[in-house]
């Protein structure tokens, strides 16, 4: 198989394109593992029997890749992942077909926001590039102003349970901005293999600031984005190196 | 609270119900976590048959684990439906599948969870009607407290029988007790009220027989995440000691075509990466081959893998391991059930498996690039002597020394691995041994002792069943109605997932046992005699006394019995009427004449085509 796909491929009949899907994860799916997630959305694809590129092998896998994972407990407008179809140069899949097949094969909980195809020659990886992830969380009047008291100081240091242990830790760089929208908090955090802060962790820092208890395993938080940085810069990875994007209706 | 995904619901392919327009409504309770229940056909079958048809519904409920139990009892929230989150006592019926005996404490304790009494005989109207089915009702005795009736056998067409009673029933505006009645009147009900006798249902023909056209699919990881085709019910090899070997006769195959389009089907619906070929013993279907070369040919360039669970004792199916599976099966590692460890023991137990047979098969394995084998084997089994467990020992290491030399051929010696899985031998009913006691807990331990030492070997490894696991699972095998407020005690100190090591609690047990003046040992460790009524009598499934009696003969003179597919019949009852062995390749002919009169008559005449 693998051979007739680079005959194919010097032809110039076939190519594997990137294509680039923004899914919203709903209130009904909050109890969804992100391993959950990610097995649910391949059993959509193949469902939706799209051309997957697969790895090669005896057991071959489907070539996707998720961006960062999400908590239990949470809800999301911006869960990103890329796969690789098999397109025919001269008529390509296309992202409004891709989210039309995956819009309508993903089981409750899960929906399709945006599909773009990835510019070939795109250099940054999805779940490699993001930086930054954005929530939203209902909050107090209190918690509001530690907010802008934390944005005030030059760090701020918290304890922070890890797999090794606590650990503390200046989160203050890891907090791009933080501001109210009514009654809920909106805030960018750092978010990534090279820095990275639990929405759960900014809160109860939050908390300690206004002597308040805040509940922070993830219930009621809700991801509004994630982001890539370029040139400090946030740039949504849909509109990024990518093309042809289409968003569902009705949004 | 653990993997929450358990009591939410909300899959894909979850049934939409309404019970406001529903004649009859049934919740599907299994006695055991999600991911456990989620995995067994009977379960999935059920639950399509009756929410296909128009005005019946099932919903799903599974045993909560301990810390969301504790949520429920903390918050009062009852035992409830995944579908519609309606609580269980607003079903018509409650249908619990009795998988295994280890069960049992589950089923009370979710009957408690759903604010029903625990006592048939205390059950009013407006309590749900309670229902068992699944292979532990072969003896429903130890539980026939606890449930209103009991069903026996294949359940395609039984659940819609079950279903339309109910809804006629409640036309009619007839009581529960009525309602019972009308029920424990259908063929292959049981009602322990009633003590009516009963006869198993069996689907003659599994091709017309329904298959669900979708499954659901789990966000959770469940033990059997994948597409199933029953490629066969049934199994005639005769080991003396299986169940499942007996109370599911004679052998139906399904067709070839027919498999293929469910196949079609299930993959669209589900997008699972993998499908598995499920019957008790899958190298045996006629044109195993053709069906898995078809599967792998067209659902592998999908990314979906074909596994073969079950695979016999020979190169057949290395062979065919080999084709289907290839390098993936390789990582996993290969199981063999040569069941006992001398020649002398396995023709006991009727194990048509020979040393020659093991050792050409691992030697097929060991070239093939296998480098794990695991060996699965019991002890305790009737007419055990110390040679025969220590012939485990050897066995193993034989089978160790043989891939040594094979993959010290290449240099690799050092990488292999045998596995030996050592289980204690449980008596079950309706099969040869039932007369037969459990060796006692004990000698089971010295037995295990006796192995320890000769399998102290670089790459070799032996592993036990839980002793009083075992023993519990016998007493609850071949026990009586006394049995029942044992259960009930044992619910009452905190007994839960009695199948889960680290939730057994067997000191729990013996004091459950001494409270009512029993002992586990009065059930598992007694022998009955051939004469005695057992207390499974009232059940039929199938498989006439008669003929377990002389196989019990046969057992103790050491003389095997041929599978009645290859030789002659053997005369054991489960054909009659239409029901008898169907082997694909057979199909369209005219259906053989009945030629029997009844159970007994034996007219398996369906030889290898």
């Amino acid at each position: 198989m693998a051979r007739v796909r680079a005959q194919a491929r010097a032809q110039g009949v076939q190519s594997e394109m990137r294509y680039r899907l923004r899914l919203a994860k709903l209130e009904s799916a909050v109890f969804v593992s992100h391993l959950g997630t990610m097995r649910a959305f391949e059993r959509a694809v193949r469902r939706a029997r799209l051309p997957v590129a697969y790895t090669e092998g005896y057991h071959p896998h489907p070539k996707y890749s998720f961006a960062t994972a999400l908590g239990v407990g949470m809800t999301s407008e911006a869960e990103y992942v890329d796969i690789e179809l098999i397109d025919r140069a001269d008529s390509p899949v296309g992202s409004r077909a891709v989210l039309e097949a995956v819009g309508r094969e993903l089981p409750p909980g899960l929906s399709v926001l945006a599909v773009a195809q990835v510019m070939e020659g795109s250099r940054t990886g999805l779940a490699s590039g993001i930086r930054w992830a954005s929530y939203r969380v209902e909050i107090s009047l209190g918690m509001a102003l530690a907010a802008a008291e934390l944005l005030g100081q030059a760090s701020f240091e918290i304890e922070i349970a890890g797999k090794g242990g606590k650990k503390t830790v200046d989160v203050r760089p890891m907090v791009r901005c933080a501001a109210p929208q009514g009654r809920a908090l909106e805030f960018t955090i750092a978010c990534g293999g090279r820095a990275h802060l639990r929405p759960g962790d900014f809160l109860s820092a939050l908390g300690s600031i206004a002597g308040e208890k805040v509940r922070t395993d993830g219930f009621g938080v809700h991801r509004t984005g994630l982001f890539f940085e370029v040139e400090s810069r946030l740039v949504a990875p849909e509109a990024h190196e990518c093309t042809d994007l289409v968003i569902a209706a009705g949004l | 609270m653990t993997f929450p995904a358990r009591y939410t619901g909300n899959e894909l392919n979850a049934a939409v119900v309404d019970h406001d327009s529903a004649r009859a409504s049934i919740l599907l309770a299994f006695p055991d976590v999600y991911e456990v229940g989620m995995s067994y056909i009977g379960f999935k079958i059920l639950y399509s048959i009756v929410n296909s048809r128009e005005g019946f519904i099932a919903e799903r409920a599974f045993a909560p684990w301990p810390d969301m139990e504790e949520a429920m009892r903390t918050h009062g929230i009852p035992l409830y439906g995944l579908e519609s989150l309606s609580e269980a006592r607003r079903f018509d019926l409650i249908g619990f599948t009795l998988q295994y005996e280890l069960s049992y404490s589950n089923v009370v304790n979710m009957l408690d969870l759903a604010g029903v009494p625990r006592l048939a005989a205390e059950r009013r109207d407006g309590d749900p009607v309670i229902v068992a089915g699944g292979p532990c009702v072969a003896n429903p005795e130890p539980v026939a407290d606890f449930f209103d009736l009991f069903a026996l056998g294949d359940g395609e067409e039984l659940i819609v029988d079950i279903m339309e009673t109910t809804a006629r029933a409640k036309e009619d505006g007839v009581d529960r007790d009525q309602l019972v009645r009308r029920l424990a009147a259908i063929p292959g009900m049981y009602c322990p009220a009633l003590g009516n006798a009963a006869v198993r249902r069996v689907v003659t023909d599994l091709d017309a027989a329904e298959y669900p056209e979708k499954f659901i699919v789990p966000f959770l990881d469940t033990v059997h995440d994948r597409v199933v085709l029953e490629v066969m019910r049934g199994c005639c090899r005769g080991c003396r000691f299986c169940q499942a070997g007996m109370i599911y006769r004679p052998v139906r195959e399904r067709s070839l075509p027919v498999l293929c389009e469910q196949a079609e089907r299930l993959v669209a619906s589900t997008g699972y990466e993998e499908m598995g070929l499920l019957s008790l013993s899958t190298a045996d279907y006629t044109g195993i081959q053709e069906l898995a070369r078809k599967l792998v040919q067209e659902y592998g360039p999908q990314g979906v893998a074909v596994s073969l669970p079950s695979l016999r004792v020979d190169s057949f199916s290395i062979a065919l391991a080999r084709e289907v599976e290839g390098a993936r099966a390789r990582r996993t590692g290969l199981t063999f059930a040569p069941e006992a460890g001398t020649q002398r023991m396995r023709d006991i137990i009727n194990k048509g498996v020979t040393e020659e047979d093991l050792m050409s098969a691992a030697a097929d394995a060991f070239r093939s690039g296998w480098e794990q084998i695991k060996l699965y084997f019991m002890i305790g089994l009737p007419y055990e002597t110390d040679e025969d467990v220590i012939g485990i020992a050897e066995l193993a290491r034989k089978v160790l020394d043989l891939g040594r030399r094979i993959a010290g051929e290449r240099g690799k010696a050092g990488r292999v691995r045998v596995n030996a899985t050592v289980s204690s031998f449980v008596p079950k009913p309706h099969t040869p041994f039932q007369w037969h006691a459990q060796d006692s807990i004990e000698e089971i331990l010295r037995k295990q002792q006796l192995l320890k030492e000769p399998t102290r070997v670089r790459g070799l490894s032996v592993s036990f069943h839980d002793v009083m696991q075992s023993h519990l699972e016998a007493a609850f095998a071949r026990g009586d109605r006394s049995l029942g407020a044992v259960i009930s005690k044992a619910v009452d100190l905190g007994c839960r997932f009695d199948g889960w090591v680290e939730h057994f609690r067997p000191d729990l047990w013996k004091q459950a046992f001494e409270s009512q003046g029993l002992s586990p040992e009065s059930f598992a460790n007694r022998a009955y005699s051939f004469d005695e009524a057992l207390p499974w009598d009232k059940v039929n499934m199938g498989v006439s006394k008669a003929f377990l009696r002389r196989e019990a003969e046969l057992a103790a003179q050491g003389i095997t019995t041929e599978d009645c597919r290859e030789g002659r019949c053997t005369g054991c009852g489960a054909c009659f009427g239409d029901v008898r062995v169907r082997l694909q390749g057979e199909f369209g002919l005219a259906a053989s004449p009945s030629d029997g009169e009844g159970a007994g008559t034996g007219a398996g005449t369906g030889g290898a085509v």
